[in-house]
């Protein structure tokens, strides 16, 4: 077996696209708000492994930069997504996303 | 050496995914979010990403998580969730959908390799020019180097930077006023 010296960038390419796609099943499955909130952060994760990895291909540190931001937001967005849910488990008493249903049609 | 490593981590990290979406304990899928976030730490540093690296650890791995485990345990939500109250029928859909998301990317990924050369091509540049924003050469070892990142970030980025400060700072406040307690006269 001869291995390549280097990870080719297809290759974190392809791994990135898996974890998101695992991800996105985690949202769309899921009932808790919570697990979904984790899927959204492992799909916000295989993003940036893409930035990351393009960042080397083309040899700019731009891709790196984005990723500091998206790390930024990501840590607002669990912030207030948490507190978020627990306002909604103050008035329900649950985090299952079928009991959120005000506004239904 | 580094494709095994390489191989290894994406083995434990998807893994890990499968584990944390499957996983009906909120607090076992959080455990496994942990090992995911450090798997991702790994793949930062075979990028050479190191400040990145330290920033995943740090931020997610630490700060994010904690926050979770915390709110998991606030809410003592970590019971197992009842199977009846799942739409049976939807789950084939959701496990479709993700599968075609991911192929879909995974044939972006495929194609960039065919589209290398025609497109953007690499920018080696010349260390003359530009204020270490354009590293020395593709796969470059110093590529990740914080005084490189920090140069960029104070330089060309400090607008956003100034402004993801204002953001952190309302999402201090919106947080604070979303869980404070509710008063009759408020």
């Amino acid at each position: 077996m001869n291995f390549p010296t280097t990870v080719p960038t297809e290759a974190y390419l392809i791994l990135s696209a898996v974890l998101f796609g695992i991800g996105a099943m985690g949202v769309m499955l899921r009932k808790s708000a919570l697990t979904m909130f984790m899927s959204v952060e492992l799909m916000l994760n295989a993003v940036n492994l893409s930035f990351v990895a393009f960042a080397r291909h083309f040899g700019r540190l731009d891709g790196q930069i984005i990723v500091f931001f998206v790390m930024a937001v990501a840590a607002a967005e669990v912030a207030v997504g948490l507190a978020i849910i627990v306002d909604i488990f103050r008035s329900r008493r649950s985090v299952d996303i079928d009991d959120v249903n005000w506004l239904r049609g | 050496m580094e494709f095994v490593v390489f191989a290894v981590f994406a083995a434990i990290s998807v893994t890990a995914a499968l584990f944390m979406v499957l996983q009906r304990n909120a607090m076992y899928s959080a455990l496994f979010l942990v090992l995911n976030f450090f798997c991702f730490a790994v793949f930062f540093i075979l990028l050479g990403a190191y400040f990145l690296a330290v920033v995943q650890v740090a931020v997610y791995a630490g700060a994010i998580m904690v926050l979770m485990l915390f709110v998991i345990m606030l809410l003592n939500v970590a019971y197992p969730e009842p199977l009846d109250k799942v739409l049976g029928f939807l789950r084939p859909f959701g496990v479709v959908t993700a599968v075609m998301f991911a192929a879909v990317l995974a044939g972006v990924g495929f194609g960039s390799k065919m589209g290398e050369n025609a497109s953007i091509p690499p920018r080696i540049a010349d260390p003359t020019s530009g204020a270490g924003i354009m590293l020395k050469g593709v796969g470059a070892a110093e590529a990740g180097h914080v005084q490189e990142v920090a140069a960029t970030l104070f330089s060309r980025y400090l607008f956003p930077f100034e402004v993801t400060s204002v953001l952190l700072l309302v999402a201090i406040l919106g947080a604070s006023v979303l869980v404070r307690k509710r008063t009759e006269h408020a």
